[in-house]
């Protein structure tokens, strides 16, 4: 099996699975019809077009900087002003860093990797005003889903990783439960498995997922002897 | 020379008062010496002192050429009855110092350099990003006695210093508003001189020493 690396960085995300009416919410983590629907648009695939191939892929996300979440009120109208429309809240993730993986045929995900290289339609991370800042792909690799989050450096920014202190970073994962694999207690159910973007009946199936964690070394851990408790009193001996 | 380290009680208003202004520290620091006008004496020791906050706690050290008596701010600012103050002397330790030893050290300071004026002396103006702080503090090592030994970081080799906080204080001092930038130094340092490395332990580094800059401490190396 070989993996399709993506670096999801953005001042702003969204990544809604549940919204429903003017209340636009986010999840903390992208989701698996986000993803699909961003690869289909660098494919320059149109919403009616078949997107089965694309939700064959099992897809799992790595949380390396979570934001934080802003509300946005939201009172756009038409321009002659006529017909309010409903005010509505929408949520943000600001500041934060996925690595987001799919797993498939190699073939199937190098052509994907140059189609995000060259993409039809401009691409976003959620929602059409959260372009991407920086490349998204960072190629395709031969290993399985669980070595790509476990074995994939810190993609945090530098300031992320240079507030951080210690020696390893342990990191939230959201993986697709294997094929057949029975419900575990660490997993859960999301509705973002994309049957169809069609704009008149568009759907989604429930999907299940396993949270877990990743432990990985940070790189601007800098050994030092300076950071423990100092007590100038040792020195002295016992009084 | 004395080396003292006393505990706040960090609820105390009077503790409140205290750590709120390093002026008004100061003058709650000197006034542990009576009759004491000016704190440099005749063979260049000075009352030094530096707040450390390890654990939500306050910890004041004190180097000083006279034993302190810190009741007054036991008695505003500290646990009365069950806590008081721990002085040592600290001139034996002195005397053991010896080239190529190695200590855990810390040090908070106030890192700043001169900018010519078009009259008149330079105008001092603090160092305040981390290089320019850190470069500051390895540039002294060597006249003050000790060098800090290099220690591997990937495979390439860095001195053992890194700076801990860093701090811009503002405080009022006479109705003026005084602003100090400041860095919390800490490391591993080797022996060189123990003669220069004295004088920087009862002297003081750099400038502000009358604001809890300057005071250099050491531990046992880990």
């Amino acid at each position: 099996m070989s993996v399709l690396l993506l670096r999801l960085a953005a001042p702003l995300q969204s990544w809604g699975t549940s919204s429903r009416f003017t209340r636009r919410t986010t999840d903390r983590a992208p989701s698996k019809s986000g993803i699909i629907g961003l690869l289909a648009a660098a494919a320059g695939r149109r919403r009616t077009d078949s997107i089965e191939d694309l939700a064959t892929l099992r897809f799992g996300v790595r949380l390396d900087q979570p934001g934080h979440v802003e509300r946005d009120f939201h009172t756009a109208r038409p321009i002659d002003g006529s017909a309010p429309l409903p005010l509505s809240y929408r949520f943000y993730l600001a500041d934060a860093v996925f690595l987001a993986v799919v797993e498939g045929e190699e073939q199937f995900l190098t052509t994907l990797h140059e189609a995000l290289r060259r993409p039809v339609f401009p691409l976003y991370l959620g929602r059409r005003s959260c372009p991407p800042s920086g490349p998204l792909t960072l190629g395709v690799r031969n290993q399985t889903l669980e070595d790509a989050l476990a074995g994939t450096p810190w993609q945090a920014s530098p300031r992320i990783q240079q507030k951080h202190r210690a020696a390893t970073v342990t990191l939230d994962t959201a993986v697709d439960a294997p094929l057949g694999e029975q419900a575990q207690d660490v997993s859960y159910l999301v509705q973002d498995e994309p049957v169809t973007f069609a704009p008149e009946h568009r759907q989604h199936a429930w999907r299940t997922v396993i949270a877990g964690q990743v432990t990985l070394p940070n790189p601007d851990y800098m050994p030092t002897s300076a950071v423990g408790d100092h007590d100038p009193m040792a020195l002295f001996g016992a009084s | 020379m004395f080396f003292t380290r006393f505990e706040f009680n960090p609820a105390r208003r009077g503790a409140k008062h205290l750590l709120a202004s390093p002026h008004r520290l100061h003058a709650a620091v000197l006034a542990a010496f009576p009759g004491e006008h000016s704190p440099v004496t005749k063979d260049g020791g000075r009352v030094l002192w530096r707040l450390d906050h390890p654990a939500h706690r306050a910890l004041l050290y004190i180097v000083s050429p006279a034993q302190p008596d810190l009741t007054h701010l036991v008695e505003e600012a500290g646990w009365p009855t069950t806590h008081t103050w721990d002085t040592r002397d600290y001139t034996p330790l002195l005397g053991r110092l010896a080239a190529t030893d190695t200590y855990a050290f810390r040090l908070t300071a106030n890192p700043t350099f001169s900018r010519a004026q078009p009259e008149g002396r330079g105008k001092r103006l603090g160092h305040v990003t981390v290089n320019q702080q850190l470069g500051w503090f390895l540039a002294r090592t060597e006249r003050h006695g000790f060098t800090i030994p290099p220690v591997a970081a990937d495979g390439e080799k860095e001195p053992d210093a890194t700076i801990l906080s860093r701090t811009v204080h503002k405080f009022t001092r006479h109705g003026r508003t005084v602003t100090l930038a400041t860095a919390t130094y800490g490391g591993t340092l080797e022996v060189t001189d123990p003669d220069a490395l004295c004088a920087a332990l009862t002297r003081g580094i750099g400038p502000a020493k009358g604001y809890g800059c300057g005071l250099l401490t050491l531990a046992p190396a880990t």
